[in-house]
């Protein structure tokens, strides 16, 4: 018992610096990504979304949106999916609980 | 490493849009859902009182019928 204990206490530094160095890599590309990726639109590129939505509402109209591939249907119903998530993520926030309402 | 993808904007919008509508809805059913729970809990109290009384009138018949001097 007394082993294990002085055991820990010489080995823990070096697993708390392994873990904070390795957390910490992650953490910074994580960043890297997010701050490119993860960030809401700013006001300028609201222009830029209402024209791609109308294009989308355009080729629903004309149908041509049986122009595209499979592959391409598939992806835009995972990006679709994607944001989808995201209101389940706010409802998550809103009701302040992971599963089911607390009341 | 891969370099960041730029995202398009009609998806930014679309996801933030998606987060503050849900957290709208999840506070809204929230605040509709606690006032109809404590009124069933009130409920379900009220009704179980009438048996919790003839429990403890069942139980102290029972415990002053076990008597030896029968």
């Amino acid at each position: 018992m007394a082993q294990f204990v002085c055991n820990l206490v010489e080995k823990a530094p070096v697993l708390v610096n392994a873990a904070v160095t390795y957390s910490k890599l992650r953490l910074a590309m994580f960043w890297y990504y997010a701050k490119v990726e993860l960030v809401p639109p700013a006001p300028a590129e609201i222009p830029t979304a209402i024209q791609s939505l109308k294009k989308i509402i355009n080729s629903a109209k004309t149908s041509s949106f049986k122009q595209l591939t499979v592959k391409e249907a598939l992806l835009n119903g995972l990006v679709a999916t994607e944001v989808w998530m995201w209101f389940y993520v706010g409802e998550i926030i809103g009701k302040r609980g992971i599963i089911g309402y607390d009341v | 490493m891969a370099p960041p993808v730029q995202v398009s904007p009609l998806i930014k919008l679309g996801r933030y849009s998606a987060l503050f509508l849900g957290m709208a809805y999840g506070a809204k059913r929230y605040s509709y859902l606690t006032p109809r729970a404590e009124e069933e809990r009130r409920l379900t109290a009220e009704a179980k009182k009438p048996d919790e009384q003839k429990r403890i009138e069942r139980e102290l018949a029972e415990a002053q019928e076990d008597t030896i001097l029968k």
